[in-house]
């Protein structure tokens, strides 16, 4: 243990303040529509969370993210048809199993890097797209897959929060324990490795860091995350789809995540923001929501050609200055 | 051709013979020959997709995703010209002109910003394109079932007593065609031995005074073409529907795989033979609900083997 | 016979295209010819557009029909606010829209949804806050076996039932192959319940399932030529089937197989977009009359849609069922007390008790009822695909089912058998 776990920096501060100001006003403002629109940008803040920090500590690109979430989803929703277990319980079991297929997408994987270990995890989400549409979510039925033909059977969620206004904190509260699994991965051993394998492989090697270890140990918890928040998504709706599972949205969520700026929190919130809010405010206004693409789009060369750290980057690099202008 | 190609080549090879002989075994030619047709002309709209960004890579690196959605507007484009009435060779020559526009701009405006980044990055600047020309898309025309039709789908050539038409034969003829064309082009003319040196090495060609701005235009005005053909070969053979054609790009990649983004031929061999499999899977009971899987694994087993035995190397090239 | 029913179709088109003109101004709610003004009363409704369907003719012809209320004295002097809602096949913004509808603009009722997915999502939404959901473009099995969605349309189980048995009786059908897409209460539902048709009546069955977002459909019309069928069912919606039966003319299948399909292709485009090789060769079931029975509510659906609809909302199944339910929900809430438009329960109960509505578009008459299911609309036409439009080859009949035993029971109960 160290005592660097535990220390406050400002943009920790900021974030815990935001995910208090979001758990306390947003739900009570909202009204069902925004509560609907914002359960589903929590969950996939986590997700983008996952994938987001992958691309900022280890440099690598992961663009199987939503697969994954599905794998969480279709986890949860089994479970829940299979025993009695809480939702909670459900879960976590989730989180975990979509964890090891992390690993076990990793271990071949990681061989590769660059652009062919985007390619071979774009190859993973491809698969797992079409595995969802052949064999679609569990909606009650038997055997392994747990289809059955005709309507689905109702979902048990979680007892703790059984309105939508509290399911939307309930989803909040998730999202920002991601958060502080990940910053405290950061600042203990993994951490220091990470930073090393990102500087340079042989130097890690060379001090000892066993680099597939740390690079499989990030690929699991990016995939935790997602699994988590594919677990959540199944809790809101009680039911999931393939469409959203689809190879595309994997690859819209990491362009969404260098967009937002990876190497921070509210990076991954502004992703999460573009992927769902904007849309649902540009449908509020009656414009056509295919038009978020082409802000994705443009945000995505912008990021890339001039604002390497995303919006949040710019937004952080404001209130540091900001901040050294009064000191 | 090195050692190391002539194994994958006898390796999809071989693994397309082998599922059509277990697949199709015993069962009538005119039943299984259509799957095999199907396949084919499938298989070869992977591998001109796949062709397409192997050339650009080769000769830029970058790995174009947004050559699907080029191909997309190219078709709607086209689509539109015939509901105005013009005269449909013109339209389908403007779905090419379309596609190599866009493609041309990207390479002209935004890929020398990105010149010197790592290779993921140029991938991913690429997929912020395909997004714009999507949302621009798909705003202008809005869903709708759509078909865009070519007087070819009316011919229909009789072999072994199958029909196949003839817009399927030119799909295959072309990939082959094309594949050797661009082989002859890369291995025969200066332009060509200007962009295997570029692919070898960016920085050395430079200094050797090769003019790499424009032999990556060249690359590019290759892909944009490409690109044209096989969104509206995609778009008569599969579906005229932007998202679908954009996002073909996926299995277009696993093809790409399959030639490890470098060799032409294999990335030939390997659309084609990932699209027989897929198509013939569907004579297998167990794994017919999940055919559309074929390209992804057959592009990760390629991929891995290759990579068998390799140590963790240490950063450089990609 | 043909030619008089091509006549028929003739004037039906006249109908359609001179509509406005030649027929009588259209007769909505209350019809007194006085533009409501009182306070709105809200009206939610949802439909799906997004690739492979669009399903919004049924909102579109709902939102003629109350704009034509609106005009005509409206529910007791008050308009009808009807607000509309793309679930755009996500689930999620099917949870958003029925959130916004019910939660936000405290909707009475919902009317003329049509979607693969916002049933499923939402029907709990429904039962959760007491509203009622008369559907109109419903796909999904959650449409007719949960309490509180009734639909106008018969959706793929029941028009593919149709479908077969017509096949079965007429063309000489043994083995139908049914090309569905592979969602578990859609494709799956309604294509085994044409297999345990077919076995009941001695002969066969399989199902080609088609992954709704897997671009190639030829692989899924070859797995249903490899199953040994005499006969094709296209159950899917109009843009996928077409596509099949393109790649089925590339490689000329016409003529081994019996071709069939549920409602979605009777849509008037379709006999042109199938173009000549087909004419003649594809039945069809109406789960709605078809245009040229031109009844007086035909006629008056027609002109609703020339007054107060768009030039291009479809004249289809699905625009008729959106205009039915409309007509209905009006004719309820005319029914109520006036103090109680605005509650919701009340409106909820005055839906329940919908019986014995009727209409020429329907072959049997409409009711809802308190039950856990629902599915009013089981019998229908069967029409051929001919040149320029459509041929009748079999009118109103009922689909001969046990899946429809609970159903009859009730209609025996409330005395509508």
């Amino acid at each position: 243990m160290n005592k660097d776990l535990f220390r406050l920096t400002p943009s920790g501060l900021a974030g815990l303040v935001f995910a208090a100001f979001c758990f306390v006003v947003l739900p009570s403002v909202a009204g069902s529509y925004w509560l609907a629109i914002l359960t589903s940008s929590a969950c996939f803040t986590m997700a983008i969370s996952g994938v987001a920090f992958m691309h900022a500590r280890l440099g690598m690109v992961s663009l199987t993210q939503v697969g994954l979430m599905g794998v969480g989803g279709w986890v949860t929703l089994r479970l829940n048809y299979l025993w009695d277990f809480p939702f909670e319980v459900n879960l976590v079991i989730a989180a975990l199993l979509t964890m090891i297929c992390g690993w076990v997408l990793a271990l071949p994987a990681l061989r590769l890097r660059g652009l062919y270990l985007a390619l071979v995890t774009l190859m993973a989400a491809g698969g797992l797209e079409i595995l969802f549409a052949t064999y679609q979510f569990p909606n009650g039925g038997e055997g392994f897959w747990g289809v059955k033909i005709g309507s689905t059977e109702p979902f048990r969620g979680s007892i703790l929060a059984t309105s939508p206004t509290a399911y939307l904190r309930y989803v909040i509260v998730a999202a920002t324990l991601g958060f502080l699994l990940i910053e405290a991965h950061r600042r203990m051993f993994p951490g220091r490795a990470w930073a090393l394998i990102r500087r340079s492989e042989a130097a890690a090697m060379a001090a000892g860091v066993n680099v597939t270890l740390y690079k499989t140990w990030a690929f699991g918890i990016a995939a935790l995350l997602a699994g988590a928040s594919g677990g959540l998504l199944a809790g809101s709706l009680g039911l999931l789809d393939d469409g959203t599972f689809r190879a595309s949205e994997s690859i819209m969520l990491f362009a969404l995540a260098v967009v937002g700026g990876a190497r921070f929190w509210l990076g991954a919130v502004i992703a999460a923001f573009l992927y769902r809010v904007l849309p649902a405010i540009l449908n509020t206004w009656g414009v056509d929501s295919d038009l978020a693409y082409v802000i994705f789009g443009v945000g995505l060369l912008h990021a890339l050609i001039t604002a390497p750290d995303g919006i949040g980057g710019q937004i952080m690099a404001l209130f540091r200055r900001k901040s050294q202008e009064q000191s | 051709m090195s050692k190391a190609s002539v194994f994958n080549w006898l390796f999809l090879a071989a693994l397309m013979a082998g599922s059509w002989l277990y697949l199709a075994d015993g069962k009538p030619f005119k039943v299984t020959g259509l799957f095999l047709a199907s396949g084919l002309a499938i298989g070869a709209l992977y591998a001109l997709g796949g062709i397409g960004m192997v050339v650009l890579y080769r000769a830029s690196g970058v790995l174009n995703f947004s050559s699907g959605a080029a191909g997309a507007a190219g078709a709607m484009t086209s689509w539109q010209l015939v509901q105005w009435g013009i005269w449909p060779p013109i339209a389908w020559l403007a779905c090419i002109a379309v596609a190599l526009l866009l493609t041309l701009a990207y390479g002209a405006l935004i890929a020398p910003k990105l010149a010197w980044r790592e290779t993921v990055v140029k991938a991913v600047a690429t997929l912020g394109f395909a997004l714009i020309i999507l949302g621009f898309v798909s705003f202008i025309w809005i869903d709708d079932p759509r078909s865009l039709e070519l007087p070819t789908d009316k011919i229909g050539v009789s072999m072994m007593g199958l029909r196949i038409t003839l817009t399927r034969l030119i799909a295959f003829a072309a990939a082959v065609g094309i594949s050797a064309g661009i082989w002859v082009f890369l291995d025969r003319t200066n332009i060509g031995l200007q962009m295997r040196a570029v692919a070898n090495s960016r920085d050395l060609s430079a200094l050797l005074g090769i003019p790499i701005r424009r032999v990556e235009t060249i690359a590019w005005g290759i892909s944009g073409l490409l690109a044209g053909f096989t969104g509206l070969m995609f778009a008569n053979l599969i579906r005229l529907e932007p998202v679908v054609i954009t996002f073909m790009v996926i299995p277009s990649v696993a093809a790409a795989l399959a030639g490890r983004l470098n060799s032409l031929f294999l990335v030939l061999v390997g659309g084609l033979c990932m699209g027989v499999i897929e198509n013939l899977l569907t004579l297998s009971p167990l794994l017919k609900s999940v055919r559309p899987i074929a390209p992804f694994v057959i592009a990760a087993v390629v991929l891995l083997w290759h990579q068998r035995g390799a140590r963790l190397i240490f950063e450089g090239r990609d | 016979m043909t030619i008089r029913h091509a006549l028929a179709g003739l004037i039906g088109l006249f109908a359609i295209g001179f509509g406005g003109a030649a027929l009588a101004a259209p007769s909505c709610g209350a019809n007194t010819g006085q533009a409501a003004t009182g306070e709105p009363i809200v009206v939610g409704g949802i439909f799906s557009n997004g690739a492979p369907g669009d399903w919004s003719s049924a909102t579109d012809s709902a939102a003629a029909y109350f704009a034509c209320v609106n005009a005509n004295g409206g529910i007791a002097g008050r308009p009808i606010e009807y607000l509309v809602e793309d679930d755009q096949w996500n689930p999620e913004s099917a949870a958003a829209a029925a959130a916004k509808l019910v939660g936000d603009k405290k909707a009475v009722a919902m009317v003329g949804n049509g979607s693969f997915i916002e049933m499923a999502v939402n029907a709990k939404t429904y039962v959760d806050n007491g509203i009622m959901a008369m559907a109109s473009a419903c796909a999904i099995s959650e449409c007719f076996e949960t309490p509180n969605l009734v639909s106008t349309n018969q959706g793929p189980l029941s028009s593919n039932l149709g479908a077969a048995q017509y096949a079965q009786e007429e063309l000489g059908s043994k083995n139908v192959a049914c090309i569905g897409l592979n969602i578990p209460n859609n494709g799956i539902w309604s294509c085994q319940a044409v297999i345990d048709y077919m076995k009941s009546k001695g002969g066969d069955g399989s199902m080609a399932l088609l992954n709704p977002g897997a671009p190639d459909v030829n692989s899924a019309l070859l797995e249903a030529v490899a199953s040994g069928a005499d006969t094709i069912l296209m159950n899917l919606p109009a843009g996928l089937a077409l596509a099949v039966l393109k790649a089925a003319q590339e490689q000329d299948l016409r003529d081994s197989y019996i071709w069939i399909a549920p409602t979605p292709l009777y849509d008037l485009s379709v006999p042109d977009a199938v173009g000549e090789y087909w004419h003649g060769k594809i039945f069809v079931n109406a789960e709605l009359a078809p245009l040229s029975v031109g009844g007086p509510d035909a006629q008056n659906w027609i002109s609703v849609l020339d007054a107060f609809g768009k030039a291009d909302d479809p004249r289809d199944t699905f625009s008729q069922a959106g205009y039915l339910s409309a007509r209905f929900f009006t004719e309820a809430m005319l029914t109520m007390d006036p103090a109680k438009l605005d509650d919701r329960a009340a409106v909820s109960d005055a839906i329940r008790a919908i019986k014995g509505y009727t209409s020429d578009l329907m072959c049997g008459p409409f009711y809802v009822g308190d039950a856990d299911y629902h599915m009013p609309n089981h019998a229908g036409y069967m029409v051929k695909i001919v040149a320029g439009g459509f041929e009748i080859v079999r009118n109103c009949y009922e689909y001969d089912s046990s899946y429809f035993d609970k159903h009859k029971a009730l209609e025996a109960e409330l005395g509508l058998r």
